[in-house]
């Protein structure tokens, strides 16, 4: 077990953690996929409105990879599917039916699992149309069946605001987990390696085999997977290493163990704007309005599926992100303080890691969706540079990918990059820069002309 | 403030496209956003944002550097009393302070913002915030007794040339205020330089600053002929304190550590630049003492801590060096350029006996170089990751 500690970085003392360990059971009568939300999918349908799907039936691949398939989130009808511009696929929607038919495979024991070959697994990743568990670097898409990865990571560390309780969301899943990382091991030469917290309590994580356990510590973003891989073994150039979520590794456990789709999920919902913040057991893409559904008090609220430094902006209609976890909802603040730049400030009117205000207190902050300021050019007083614990110069990166220059953002190590890693240093810059985008725009730039 | 609200609002539409004055928005916006902080939110990106932004950035320099005005205030009207030979009260001496400071504060603000809103106005873009801490440094940096029109005229040529033309705040070269005191240096020498500008008396007075009281003798030892000097009290206390003639806001090291610390502990001004630079001055000076012995150049004898406290060194190396923009933007890089600062000025102080001081051009030196700092740094970043590549 290999230690790592995580100097740089913040974890934002957000208002609106889920204070108990009550799990809220909520269901859904919808589910929903956004194609919109997996970068570089080109996808094309397989159904169209009012067919009748099973759980794990495709419903559209990857043009560019027709390997690719995605299957339904659940059985029932296609109530709907949802064109934006362009006729950009934004949501595929579909109606529940009461009992659930789908992918079903013979069950097999996990002692079993182990000795399953590469060529099994891939198979039934594959019938089951659920390869978008498992996401790439560089670049942070969907896997291609056909890639061998070097290694393979997943972060058991929760750092970011407002994330669900990891106790509460692997409790009694020590079985499962361990199927997971032993299908991930049949798919890997390498490692399969887990980040897990330095003082971790929780017995799901200890004692597990086929995988190497790194102790990772320190604030946000020690949890994020970019952050742990190059730490743990960075990446080189051809390198191509797989990452899944933990709560995804118990979904693949239990497809090999159960022989089935389980398409439950832990989530926690809370902020600032959040009435009640609780942890909630639903299912994968459920519709956001059912599960806000008592939290919103009045007055204008940003929903938000993931987190706030990171999330994607939703409405009631939408549908939960495949890869998030939290629903973070935050009040919309369009009040104008009088000389409020000069004001003294204080720990409940501002939130500032530059000690600029008279807030010495750390303490549970309302945030709103305020930017706090207008955008500017870039003026450098180091706040990127204490917010990013990687060996990259955020800056000179930033400079490159403005001025396209496609050899020096490979040299400086934009490959081993992903945008969510830098949200932190967008969050603390005076100049209001969205240093994510930048990074994600870079990344574009390097897979069409790198 | 409902009140102002309503004006602005009423205004607002004159202002908006389409109206009478639409192409002053840059102006409305500026004022607006000045009195009512901006309700904007976020667009793109992280959700939530740290409470800084720019104008509190700026606001905080502006902060960090009250300490040293009030100081420079009160000794432009001691130094006249004591030029005069009587004696009165600091509160009399701010208000002589404030007779000759005011002014020149005055004049340098009305004319940087006339080009600051020029400028986004053509090109309609937002105000930026950046003149409010040059406009605070011009009276600062330059002799109480500097004639206005050449306040004018420097201060037109530092925003337009230092800044402007390459796109405002944040695209910089060199450190605006600085251009302008080094306009002035060399179009007008005689009003910034030489013993007869730095005490607002009647004309005819003449002091020797302490700089060039060891600048102006051959061989002996500086520190000798300073605490031997009879006109001022060049002691190194007094000199730390600031009870000296010289630039408004430089002479009081105790006022300027102030600051430094508002800036450090703020985490807007870099740490690694000031104590660079600090570093940079100690080891030279030491090395200059070393070589005394073999020259007649009385600055060579100069210790570092007298450096340290004399002439424009800490007031350069904490509000001026640490320009964000023109600074180097790398860590490394803030370290070798603060220690290059603090080299070069005490080469060109010991080098040069016509002009004693050295860290104006000293940082303005270094801001022509920083780029390039930065690249070698960048290019050792890329060899250390294309090493570990090839492993």
């Amino acid at each position: 077990m290999t230690q790592i500690k995580i100097r740089k970085g913040h974890s934002i003392c957000i208002a609106g953690v889920p204070q108990n360990d009550l799990l809220t059971n909520i269901s859904t009568a919808e589910v929903g996929l956004c194609p919109i939300e997996y970068r570089y999918v080109k996808p094309k349908l397989f159904v169209k409105e009012g067919d009748q799907v099973e759980q794990g039936s495709p419903l559209f691949f990857n043009k560019e990879n027709p390997e690719q398939k995605w299957g339904a989130p659940g059985s029932g009808i296609i109530s709907k599917i949802q064109y934006g511009p362009r006729r950009v696929i934004e949501k595929i929607v579909i109606k529940l039916d009461k009992n659930e038919k789908g992918f079903s495979n013979k069950a097999i024991p996990l002692n079993a699992i182990v000795k399953l070959k590469r060529k099994e697994i891939k198979s039934v990743l594959s019938d089951s149309n659920l390869w978008h568990l498992i996401r790439q670097r560089p670049f942070n898409h969907v896997a291609n069946p056909a890639d061998e990865p070097r290694d393979i990571f997943i972060s058991a560390l929760h750092t970011a605001p407002l994330a669900p309780k990891l106790d509460l969301v692997l409790k009694g899943q020590k079985d499962a987990i361990q199927a997971g990382i032993n299908i991930l091991n049949g798919l890997t030469d390498g490692n399969v390696n887990i980040g897990i917290s330095s003082n971790n309590r929780i017995e799901e994580l200890t004692g597990l085999d086929n995988c190497k356990l790194h102790q990772i510590s320190g604030p946000h973003p020690a949890g994020n997977v970019g952050i742990q891989i190059h730490h743990i073994a960075p990446l080189k150039p051809d390198d191509i290493v797989w990452t899944v979520n933990i709560q995804h590794v118990i979904i693949l456990g239990k497809l090999f163990l159960t022989g089935e789709i389980d398409p439950s999920i832990i989530i926690s919902i809370g902020g600032p704007g959040a009435k009640n913040p609780i942890h909630v057991k639903t299912r994968i893409g459920a519709k956001i309005g059912t599960l806000v559904n008592d939290q919103l008090g009045n007055g204008d609220y940003r929903i938000i599926s993931g987190d706030v430094l990171t999330g994607r902006k939703v409405e009631k209609d939408d549908y939960l992100g495949f890869y998030d976890t939290i629903i973070s909802i935050l009040p919309i603040d369009f009040s104008r303080p009088f000389l409020g730049w000069i004001q003294p400030g204080s720990s409940k009117k501002s939130y500032s890691l530059s000690n600029s205000f008279l807030s010495f207190r750390k303490r549970l902050f309302n945030f709103t969706t305020k930017q706090n300021g207008s955008l500017r050019a870039l003026v450098p007083i180091n706040a990127w540079e204490d917010m990013l614990p990687m060996d990259i110069m955020p800056n000179p990166l930033y400079r490159s990918i403005l001025a396209n220059d496609v050899e020096e953002m490979e040299q400086l190590g934009i490959l081993e990059c992903d945008d969510e890693d830098f949200a932190l240093c967008s969050f603390v810059c005076p100049s209001k820069i969205d240093v994510g985008a930048a990074i994600s725009k870079g990344l574009d730039i390097m897979r069409t002309e790198g | 403030m409902k009140f102002l609200r309503n004006i602005y609002k009423k205004a607002h539409p004159h202002f908006a496209e389409g109206g009478k004055l639409s192409r002053f928005f840059p102006f409305f916006e500026a004022v607006d956003t000045l009195t009512f902080w901006t309700d904007e939110q976020t667009k793109s990106g992280p959700h939530i944002r740290d409470s800084l932004d720019l104008k509190r950035t700026m606001i905080i320099v502006l902060i960090a550097m009250i300490p040293a005005t009030i100081f420079g205030i009160i000794n432009i009207g001691y130094q006249q009393m004591l030029a005069m030979g009587i004696s009165r009260g600091w509160l009399a001496n701010m208000w002589v302070g404030l007779q000759s400071y005011l002014p020149i504060m005055v004049v340098g603000y009305a004319t940087g913002f006339f080009w600051e809103l020029l400028f986004p106005i053509i090109r309609k873009q937002e105000v930026d915030e950046g003149f409010f801490v040059t406009g605070w440094l011009i009276p600062l940096i330059l002799p109480p007794t500097i004639p206005l029109w050449q306040v004018v005229v420097a201060t037109s040529f530092g925003v337009v040339i230092g800044k402007m033309i390459f796109g405002g705040t944040g695209k910089n070269i060199f450190n605006p205020a600085l251009v302008i005191r080094a306009f002035i240096f060399f179009a007008y020498p005689g009003s910034i330089s030489g013993d007869a500008v730095w005490v607002k008396v009647a004309d005819g007075f003449s002091g020797a600053t302490a700089l060039s009281v060891p600048a102006a003798q051959i061989g002996g030892n500086a520190v000798t002929l300073l605490n031997g000097f009879q006109q001022f009290d060049y002691s190194w206390l007094n000199m730390f304190i600031g009870w000296i003639p010289g630039s408004v806001g430089e002479t009081s090291a105790l006022a300027i550590l102030i600051g430094a610390a508002i800036l450090v502990y703020t985490k807007i001004g870099s740490w690694r630049i000031i104590t660079g630079s600090i570093i940079g001055l100690v080891v030279t000076a030491f090395i200059t003492n070393y070589f005394a012995g073999y020259s007649t150049n009385t600055m060579l004898t100069l210790p570092p801590h007298y450096h340290l406290v004399m002439g424009g060194f800490l007031f350069g190396t904490v509000f001026m060096a640490t320009d964000p923009v023109s600074a180097a933007y790398t860590n490394r890089g803030r370290w070798i350029y603060g220690f290059m600062i603090g080299f070069l000025t005490v080469i060109i102080r010991s080098m040069n006996p016509a002009y004693p001081e050295g860290t104006m051009l000293a940082i303005l030196l270094m801001n022509a170089f920083s780029p390039l700092i930065d690249y070698f740094v960048v290019r050792g970043n890329i060899k250390k990751r294309l090493a570990r590549y090839a492993k």
